[in-house]
């Protein structure tokens, strides 16, 4: 899940994208840590994130349930989502803070955006994981408006091949942008790709209505 | 992964889902290409592709020869043996609060090869950690690929998985903060000579003001750090002393 700060985009798009994960560190605080993991998922569904998954089950938008992803913990616990505004991010935020749960918290987003949310919670940052961008042959990498979408998911699930198909479908009116969206999401198991920001990219390719010819 | 022919209706739903283009139609039916494929697992799951004949099936003896590295570093929902760790199989700053992993007065690098898009093959990997372990790098012991080498001090792959390819694998360590410009500098000639792309992480700690040390290295450097990034809030506990000596 290193990915999650690679994501590409206009600052925009990307102030509209944040990424929670809550991680029992193995070996150090795993032991006992379920329930602990439980508490933030209900969080989090109460904020209503964007999307939530889980390795062991997949995702909301693949059909899973909630209640699948507090039952299906692994050994080594984790939570994984994703808001689409800051108001929630930081309610969420919040709550984490009050339950003093010990659990280790990473937020994914523009800096500082992560750091505003954190100087209103009185909360001093530990360290931060930058992106130094992608190297090596990238004159092979596909175009940007595809890399926006394929960088939205951690493990490189969503392929290029998909993402064009979706935004061929929206193109041809065969799929509205947000049944393109959804569908680009399933692949993503950990529910860390986000639907509403793809849902709005993939509205500018969408064919513009016929005006309604006037009566009379 | 591998398709039951019999099954197999030719509808071709799979082959938009493969990230390595593995999948294709051969007289009406979908077959994959075995070298191609990274056993990723996405064409098998029920709820991503949702093959109507449920014709997807794992090879027999997967997990039991150096094939199964293309699993373990591709498939998400599988957990990697040493580390406990599903996905890339690191926990880097995603736990950096209470493993201390990175601490004040070093940087961590972390170099996802094969990210985006591309795939990297185990020659291209050795081709990176060789030149890094040839300056000195030390390589992260809570990483999957680390316990793939054969030999640490020199950042060879076992011979057995050479012929392997991944959709990614992260090649981490952490190193003093002095010696970052060296690296970076070293990292950008390794780059010249790949057949692969790669995703670059670097990892500091905060400093006691809130601000991020190395960013004056990297203006200097004229590298610019993309505006995103992912932040260790430091709620974990016991949080992990701030210095190797022990110091907070």
């Amino acid at each position: 899940m290193t990915h999650s700060l690679h994501r590409r985009g206009s600052l925009e798009s990307l102030a509209e994208d944040y990424v929670l994960l809550a991680t029992a560190a193995a070996g150090v605080n795993h032991h006992g840590s379920k329930d602990k993991l439980r508490k933030i998922l209900e969080l989090v569904y109460e904020a209503g994130p964007a999307n939530i998954g889980s390795y062991d089950t997949g995702t909301v938008f693949a059909g899973v349930s909630i209640e699948e992803i507090k039952a299906a913990l692994a050994e080594v616990p984790r939570v994984r989502c994703c808001f689409s505004s800051k108001e929630k991010m930081l309610q969420v935020l919040k709550g984490i803070k009050e339950l003093d749960l010990g659990i280790s918290i990473t937020v994914s987003g523009l800096i500082d955006e992560v750091l505003d949310m954190a100087c209103q919670l009185d909360i001093k940052p530990h360290s931060i994981n930058l992106s130094l961008g992608v190297w090596g042959k990238t004159e092979e990498l596909p175009p940007e408006e595809i890399l926006e979408f394929v960088t939205m998911c951690g493990h490189g699930l969503i392929s290029k091949d998909l993402v064009a198909k979706a935004i061929a479908d929206v193109k041809a009116g065969k799929k509205t942008p947000r049944q393109a969206a959804e569908l680009v999401a399933h692949p993503c198991v950990c529910g860390i790709y986000n639907p509403d920001r793809a849902e709005k990219i993939l509205a500018k390719y969408a064919p513009q209505e016929k005006p309604v010819p006037q009566v009379g | 992964m591998q398709i039951d022919q019999e099954k197999c209706s030719g509808c071709g739903i799979c082959i938009p889902y493969c990230p390595a283009r593995a999948i294709t139609m051969q007289d009406k039916k979908a077959q994959v290409d075995r070298e191609a494929c990274l056993e990723c697992g996405n064409c098998a799951r029920s709820l991503v592709v949702r093959c109507p004949k449920g014709a997807f099936f794992e090879e027999p003896g997967l997990y039991e020869g150096a094939r199964a590295a293309r699993k373990f570093f591709s498939d998400p929902m599988t957990t990697h043996a040493i580390t406990r760790i599903p996905g890339r199989g690191t926990e880097e700053v995603k736990t950096n609060d209470v493993t201390g992993r990175v601490r004040q007065g070093e940087i961590g690098i972390a170099i996802e090869v094969g990210r985006p898009c591309s795939g990297a093959s185990m020659e291209q990997i050795q081709k990176i950690t060789k030149a890094l372990a040839a300056n000195g790098v030390v390589f992260e012991e809570h990483n999957p690929l680390t316990h793939l080498m054969s030999d640490r001090t020199t950042g060879t792959i076992a011979e057995s998985y050479m012929s392997e390819k991944v959709v990614s694998a992260i090649i981490e360590f952490a190193d003093k903060a002095e010696r970052l410009p060296f690296l970076l500098e070293l990292i950008k000639n390794i780059a010249k000579d790949l057949d692969t792309v790669f995703s670059l992480d670097l990892i500091t700690c905060f400093a006691e003001d809130g601000s991020i040390p190395v960013m004056p290295i990297l203006t200097q450097l004229g590298i610019c750090p993309m505006p995103n990034a992912k932040i260790n809030l430091g709620l974990g506990r016991p949080l992990a002393p701030a210095t190797r000596g022990g110091g907070n």
